[in-house]
Parts: C-alpha cells; sequence; structure tokens
C-alpha cells in the first residue's frame, strides 16, 4: 500500500498562493471570535493570578520545604519539552530533507516560540521577587557579584534565552517570502503596507535567494543541535542536584526524548483540528499525521526504555536511597497516582501507533496525542515532587498539594498559549507558501523525469 | 535615472535558459525574481555559492570565546568562590554557556547577513512601480537586466529576450514602461 501524497489534486502554484494566504485576510466567523473571546478571557485570569502572586509573595503557591520546586518547574520543564519539537520539525528535518515538513514547518515553530514564552514565565516568578530577574545575567553591578557560572540555573537562563531568539530568528527568516507575497497580493491597501514593512523589502531576488537559503540551513544547522543542548541543560537542573531520583546521568537523552515526544503530540492536538478549521487537507495530508505518530512512537520507546534504566540502575546501585525513592515512593508517596497516569500516557497509549490503521484514524490521534500530553505533565510532577517529597531522612519527609493559585497560572497559560496561537493562526500564514511552491515544483520535476520523458514546459 | 528590461516567464526552467544565453553574451547586471528558488535559475544566473557560511562561522566562533572569557573573568579572575576545594577556572563547567552564545552570535550573523548582503529592508525598489510585478511571488519569473549593464541596449537587449518566449518583454524607467 503506497503511502498517501503530500499534496493532494494537482494545484497550481497559484491557487497554493491564494488558498494558503488568503488566510490572512479573510473574514473570521463567529467561531473565530467566540475561540479568541475564550482565550483572552482566560489570558486575563493568569494575568490577574501573576498579578495576585506577584503582589502578595510567593506563599500563595503550595510550594513547601522540600517541595521548593513543584509547578513552577512542573509547568516550566513541560512547555519548554511541547516547545522542541518545532525545532526538530523546523530544522533536523530540514538537514535530513525530509520534504513532508513543509507544510507543517511554519506551524510548528509558532508552537515553538509561544510554548517558550509560557515557559519563561515560571522560573521568572518563581524566584519570587520577578524584578531581581536580571540577575540572572552578568552586568557590572556595583557590588561587583556575578552570576555563579558553574551552577546549572545561569546555563538554563542561557539555554533558555538562546533559543527563544534563535527559535525567532529562523521562524522570521522563513517568514520572509510570505510576508513578502502578501505585501503583494492582498485586497487593501493598509494590509499591503503593513505586511511590506514586515517583508523588509523581500523581493525574490535570486541575488537574495542564494544568501537566504545558506543561511537557512546553517541555521537549521545550528539549531540542531542547540535543541538537543537546551533540554540536555533543563536535564542537569535536576541531574546535579543529589537529590535520588535526579541525580542520574540518564537524564540529558531521556529528557531531549521526551521533549520530542511531547511535542509531536502537541503538534498533532493542534494541527488535527487547524487543518480542519482552515480547510488544509490537501496540504496537511494524513501522510503527515502519520509521520507525527511514527515520531511519537519511536521517541515513546526511546521514554519508557529511560524509565525501565532509572529502575535499573537504582536497584544495581545498590544505594538505599536511590532503592527507596524508585520503589517505594513512586508508587506510594501522595501525589503518586500521577506516577500511574504517567505510565499509562506514555508508555501505553504510543504502543497504539504500532497499527497503521490507527495512525491514519485522526480521532484516535488526537485524543492520544491530549493522553500524551497528559502523561508527560505527569512525568514531570513525578520527577520534581515524588523525588522532592522522600528525600534522604524521614524526619524531612513532606507532602504536597497545589493550590488554587498554582492551577489558575497552570491552566491561564494553556488559554494564553491558544491565545497567542489563535493570533498566529488570523494574521501570519499558517503553511508557508513559497515552501509548498517549491515543493510542487519538485515533486513535478520528479515525477516527468520519472517516467523518462523531458519535463514539457510547465505552464504556471 | 533607472532603467531595466523587465521580461516575465511562466516557469524557472524558461528562465533559467535566457538568462544562461544573456550571460554568454557578456551581461552582468542581470537578476531574477522568483517566487521560490530554484537549482535552475541559480544555474542559469552563474552565481557562485554564498559566502555568508563562512561570516557566520566566524561570528559563532567569536560568540563562544567571548562567552568562554567572560565565564573564566567572572569566576575565575573577579570573584573565585571556593566551594569544597573545586578550581575557580573549571572548563567543562563553561561548557554550556560557551556553546550556547556561540549559537546566539551565529544566529544573529546568519539573519542580519541575509539582510545586509541580500540588500534588504529596503521597503521600495524600481520593480514595485511595475504594473503586474505582484505575480513575482506568486507563480511568475521575472528576469531583470539593469540599465547600469555595459551591454545594455534596449532594443538590442529587448530582442535577445524576446527569442526566449517570455509572455511579455518591456523596458522601464522609473518603474513605468517606455
Amino acid at each position: 500500500m503506497a503511502a498517501p501524497p503530500l499534496i493532494l489534486g494537482a494545484p497550481t502554484d497559484r491557487e497554493l498562493s491564494d488558498r494558503l494566504l488568503s488566510g490572512s485576510w479573510t473574514y473570521r466567523g463567529n467561531g473565530w471570535k467566540l475561540a479568541f473571546s475564550l482565550t483572552f478571557a482566560g489570558t486575563l485570569v493568569l494575568f490577574t493570578a501573576i498579578t495576585y502572586t506577584v503582589w502578595t509573595g510567593i506563599g500563595v503557591w503550595g510550594n513547601n520545604v522540600p517541595v521548593a520546586w513543584a509547578f513552577g518547574i512542573i509547568n516550566f520543564v513541560w512547555w519548554i519539552g511541547i516547545g522542541h519539537a518545532g525545532t526538530f520539525i523546523s530544522a533536523v528535518l530540514h538537514l535530513f530533507e525530509q520534504r513532508w515538513r513543509a507544510s507543517i514547518n511554519r506551524f510548528a515553530e509558532a508552537m515553538t516560540l509561544f510554548a517558550v514564552i509560557q515557559a519563561a514565565l515560571f522560573p521568572l516568578l518563581h524566584l519570587g521577587r520577578p524584578w531581581f530577574g536580571y540577575w540572572l545575567f552578568p552586568y557590572p553591578s556595583t557590588t561587583a557579584t556575578w552570576p555563579q557560572v558553574k551552577s546549572a540555573l545561569p546555563w538554563d537562563a542561557a539555554a533558555i534565552s538562546t533559543y527563544f531568539t534563535v527559535s525567532l530568528l529562523f521562524w522570521y527568516l522563513g517568514l520572509l517570502p510570505d510576508l513578502a507575497s502578501i505585501r503583494d497580493s492582498a485586497p487593501e491597501r493598509w494590509r499591503r503596507r503593513l505586511y511590506g514593512i514586515f517583508a523588509l523589502g523581500f523581493r525574490g531576488s535570486e541575488r537574495t535567494w542564494r544568501h537566504y537559503r545558506a543561511a537557512y540551513l546553517v541555521l537549521a544547522g545550528l539549531a540542531t543541535p542547540l535543541v538537543l543542548s537546551v533540554h540536555s541543560i533543563v536535564s542537569s537542573d535536576f541531574a546535579m542536584g543529589l537529590t535520588p531520583g535526579w541525580h542520574s546521568t540518564i537524564f540529558p537523552p531521556y529528557f531531549v526524548a521526551g521533549a520530542i515526544f511531547s511535542g509531536f503530540a502537541m503538534v498533532l492536538t493542534l494541527v488535527i483540528p487547524a487543518r480542519v478549521l482552515f480547510r488544509l487537507e490537501h496540504v496537511i495530508t494524513e501522510r503527515h499525521l502519520e509521520n507525527c505518530a511514527k515520531l511519537i512512537l519511536a521517541t515513546g520507546l526511546m521514554v519508557s526504555y529511560g524509565y525501565l534504566i532509572e529502575y535499573f540502575i537504582a536497584w544495581y546501585s545498590g544505594n538505599p536511597y536511590e532503592i527507596q525513592q524508585f520503589l517505594s515512593a513512586r508508587p506510594t508517596a501522595p501525589g503518586s497516582l500521577l506516577w500511574y497516569v504517567m505510565l499509562l500516557g506514555n508508555v501505553l497509549v504510543p504502543q497504539l501507533f504500532w497499527s497503521r490503521k490507527l495512525r491514519r484514524n485522526v480521532w484516535v490521534l488526537f485524543w492520544a496525542s491530549i493522553a500524551i500530553n497528559v502523561g508527560m505533565w505527569a512525568e514531570r510532577f513525578v520527577i520534581i515532587v515524588l523525588s522532592l517529597e522522600r528525600e534522604f531522612l524521614p524526619s524531612k519527609w513532606e507532602s504536597y498539594s497545589p493550590t488554587w493559585v498554582d492551577l489558575t497560572i497552570f491552566f491561564g497559560t494553556i488559554f494564553f498559549f491558544l491565545f497567542l496561537f489563535l493570533l498566529f493562526l488570523r494574521f501570519i500564514p499558517i503553511v508557508s507558501a513559497s515552501e509548498v511552491k517549491e515543493l510542487r515544483h519538485e515533486l513535478h520535476e520528479e515525477h516527468h523525469h520519472g517516467e523518462g520523458r523531458h519535463a514539457p514546459h510547465a505552464a504556471g | 535615472m533607472h532603467r531595466m528590461l523587465l521580461a516575465e516567464f511562466p516557469g524557472p526552467t524558461e528562465l533559467a535558459e535566457a538568462a544562461y544565453a544573456l550571460r554568454e553574451q557578456g551581461y552582468r547586471d542581470i537578476d531574477a525574481h522568483t517566487p521560490y528558488s530554484t537549482e535552475d535559475v541559480r544555474v542559469g544566473l552563474g552565481l557562485r555559492h554564498s559566502r555568508l557560511p563562512l561570516a557566520i562561522f566566524v561570528g559563532g566562533i567569536l560568540g563562544a570565546g567571548l562567552a568562554y572569557g567572560l565565564q573564566w573573568l567572572l569566576v575565575g579572575y573577579l570573584y573565585p568562590l571556593d566551594v569544597g576545594g573545586r578550581p575557580p577556572h573549571m572548563p567543562l563547567a563553561f561548557v554550556p554557556i560557551t556553546f550556547e552564545m556561540g549559537v546566539l552570535l551565529a544566529s544573529f550573523t546568519a539573519f542580519f547577513g541575509v539582510l545586509v548582503l541580500g540588500r534588504l529592508v529596503k521597503l521600495w525598489d524600481p520593480v514595485f512601480e511595475v504594473e503586474g510585478f505582484e505575480t513575482s511571488s506568486v507563480d511568475r519569473f521575472w528576469l531583470r537586466v539593469d540599465g547600469t549593464d555595459p551591454r545594455f541596449d534596449p532594443e538590442r537587449t529587448r530582442e535577445e529576450l524576446a527569442r526566449f518566449r517570455p509572455l511579455r518583454v518591456e523596458l522601464y524607467e522609473r518603474g513605468r514602461p517606455q
């Protein structure tokens, strides 16, 4: 059975351009307005909860000693992880010349940017005094104290800020041809002007294209080790500590696999409704969804292997604290329900994707992706909260439960994320028109060469 | 006074043939405006590989070097802290930030390099005045011969272009057809 095609039908360049770009200027119905209002309201609630936290103090969160990290870091790691699939799709798959990425890379990169914005909120708020956030960066202060760059936390600050900046530059560079296209095609004058400013005078000149292509490729090459480094550095926030359940060398690869795993799940959660709402089934085909499912299966198996190795090493080390953490705390400590959720979502659910039939079933994909997102959140809860609840001395043991402020901020970031995403869907072409046209051209050329005859002069 | 000849082609192959022929005759100031970049057009125009990656490499090395130096300055020289007898200058611990800053500066070089070398952030260009030039970002491939080219001659160049059956070929002065 042949794989479904990457582009359905035989659209011309003009048809592709019209369909992919017109979303930026056509009127949206009540459904969009409702979704926009709902997510905007959620965003306002988020900022109210943030204001309340900053105004009153970090004590309104459920954090205690020893569980000092809790929601602030769980949500940070969860959101950062989600961002990773975007970079993986846009950079790693570009280097491997996986052409199916052309229609989902813009989408996935936007997801990265918005996820990193959510992630960045948490460490900042977790500082307790966010107005001192700049202390993380070396600046010539009069007290002559400097960040301790041998600690994992300044590494994290460097990794996250680099990751956000590079993702933004990569995304914006990829946007230039489409912004120029909207400048040329939008019906209203003000819109042509506005997009014209953001297009930076891109004229499709071959003398620009050659630098553009070189830079794009090199950026993909830079983003690839970057995406691997970011979650490795995030994992060293834990691995550098001595807490049983954290102090492990498997953390960097296991975190990176988990990040890409959860990110692809989020891509599916977002792309499945969006391709129906924006009628993009002809460029985001079953093949794209199926490929995401395959990557989820592969990275899911890596994550499961990570779990297995953690247990093996805990047992093999003979360290009583490690053994206590993994064999007693994980299945029984307060909040251990999430340990079972983690195993269900991250180990069992991806196994569905061994079946081709299920990989091509949109409903299965959608609900499985939700289950995986929940499972990955649970994983971070397990690593952070269960490890801290049961450290070395039983006299130090304490249970943890979040407050309403924790929950409001967490769910608020989901609304804020969706709000930014809706703005993106509304104003920016969701699918890169120039890349899909290029892909169409290449597929067309191959088709004709494949049949062993000369390409006739293609019209339009 | 800016003069140029513009020829509109239906596809990249046709444009590439015309560009190649013009170059054979000694034209230099030719360029193409295309909705996407193709191998054919690049070969036709005879453009060499971009040198930008070299600049990006230098940017990356510079970023990494500065970051390493800064880290040494902060914890190895200005404010050394003795934590359990660990050496203040510890190269292994400097790796993450050195790497991240290398990537950061390399990416800045890549992005701003495209803007500078690709002559962007120039919001106006004579071609924008041309009626119908919008199609260059949709589905048409435009070949452009600038009046500054030593071999440029309004009549002869137009005839040479016309041989390749463009959809149209026209001489523009300040964006207006002549």
